[in-house]
């Protein structure tokens, strides 16, 4: 096969896929993802989902969100305004709640109970990339868990 | 700035096709796809007498693992398929199976185990047999292997963050394309190093072949001992 044919159908492929794809990116940036509530806020869920078999950063992930709500939410927690548990996915019992919030795996997930009944969810993926430093999880984690409190 | 506030920032750049190499770095970066990466880097190491097929196959191994994040991005974005199924489905199956398959082709790399012969004189099993002693054929496979062992933390990265990216553009090509070459980066560029490292010992390298058993020793050990790993980490 002739070496040229082959880079020059590879390299043509890519400019295709770019011209296709690329005014599909700038336009999609319109529609931003998750429902937002606001409005009078009932109750917010904070669950970390993992499977029995934990990774070293999904055990962080729960730790530092646990550490974060006991610090910052115990009122909250007391009164059953925040929930808090870390869920495994695994287990029969949990099926109902892992449906609910679709998890995919370890995750940390936020859900936001309207007064009117609505509900929305919302996976948290930047926490991910906190582990390394604990006070700065905890307080990302807080500012995010204050305004989906405060219906923002 | 720290390194992982940047990855952050970056994973959350507006044009996909950049959030995608990010997030593909973060997973290259996170231990399972480490280990695997290693691996492949030993699988091309097997073969250093010759530059260009060294590079070529590290890039032939990132194909590979671009063809299954490519496949798994269209079932779900095209086709529809329930991410969290396919995601719980991978994470159960796909890390099991890898570390006795590594144990298995480590032992077929010793002789311990041979294969049944594939010389049966058909044409696709010559031709595999052609692409095998090239050690292209192999390097595919392997990447398209690799890419389905997802563990927690990197079945985060790619469920939670690239694939929510590829059906907000409703793009499975592109964006998975670009995450699965950032994920066989830290391969492509130790082949270069390799290749590098090759032209200026180039005047040794007659010895060197010598030692190719030697080298396919070591490389069939890296094998089981990845395996070992993570046989251990699942089943253990």
């Amino acid at each position: 096969m002739n070496k040229k044919l082959i880079y020059g159908t590879a390299i043509s492929i890519f400019v295709l896929l770019l011209v296709f794809f690329i005014p599909k990116y700038l336009n999609g940036n319109v529609a931003a993802s998750g429902a937002q509530i606001s409005g009078d806020i009932e109750k917010v869920e904070v669950y970390h989902f993992h499977a029995t078999r934990q990774c070293v950063t999904c055990k962080t992930v729960g730790a530092f969100s646990e550490e974060t709500v006991n610090t910052y939410f115990s009122n909250e927690l007391k009164s059953g305004k925040l929930v808090f548990a870390h869920v495994n996915v695994d287990l029969p019992e949990n099926k109902a709640l892992v449906d609910k919030y679709e998890a995919k795996g370890a995750s940390l997930l936020i859900g936001v109970y309207g007064k009117d009944r609505s509900f929305s969810k919302q996976e948290d993926t930047n926490v991910w990339y906190k582990i390394g430093n604990e006070e700065d999880y905890m307080n990302y984690l807080k500012g995010v868990i204050e305004s989906k409190l405060s219906g923002k | 700035m720290s390194l992982m506030s940047f990855m952050e920032a970056m994973s959350m750049n507006s044009f996909p096709l950049i959030a995608a190499f990010f997030i593909g770095l973060m997973t290259a970066l996170s231990p399972c796809p480490l280990a695997t990466n290693i691996t492949a880097i030993a699988y091309i190491s097997k073969k250093i007498d010759n530059g260009k097929k060294t590079l070529l196959t590290g890039f032939i191994y990132t194909l590979g693992r671009m063809v299954t994040y490519v496949l798994l991005a269209s079932l779900i974005v095209y086709i529809g398929v329930n991410v969290q199924s396919i995601s719980f489905f991978l994470q159960k199956y796909g890390e099991r199976i890898l570390g006795p398959l590594l144990i298995f082709i480590g032992l077929i790399m010793l002789n311990l185990i041979k294969l049944p012969s594939l010389k049966s004189g058909d044409r696709i099993n010559k031709l595999k047999e052609k692409l095998s002693e090239k050690g292209y054929f192999g390097a595919f496979l392997l990447g398209v292997l690799f890419a389905l062992a997802f563990c927690p933390f990197s079945a985060v990265l790619f469920f939670g963050m690239l694939i929510p990216l590829a059906l907000k553009f409703s793009d499975g090509i592109l964006i998975p394309s670009v995450f699965a070459f950032a994920t066989g980066l830290p391969v492509i560029i130790f082949s270069f190093v390799l290749v590098f490292s090759v032209s200026k010992l180039g005047s040794i390298m007659g010895k060197v072949q010598k030692f190719e058993k030697y080298i396919r020793y070591f490389v069939a050990l890296v094998f089981i001992i990845v395996g070992i790993y993570y046989t251990w980490r699942i089943w253990i």
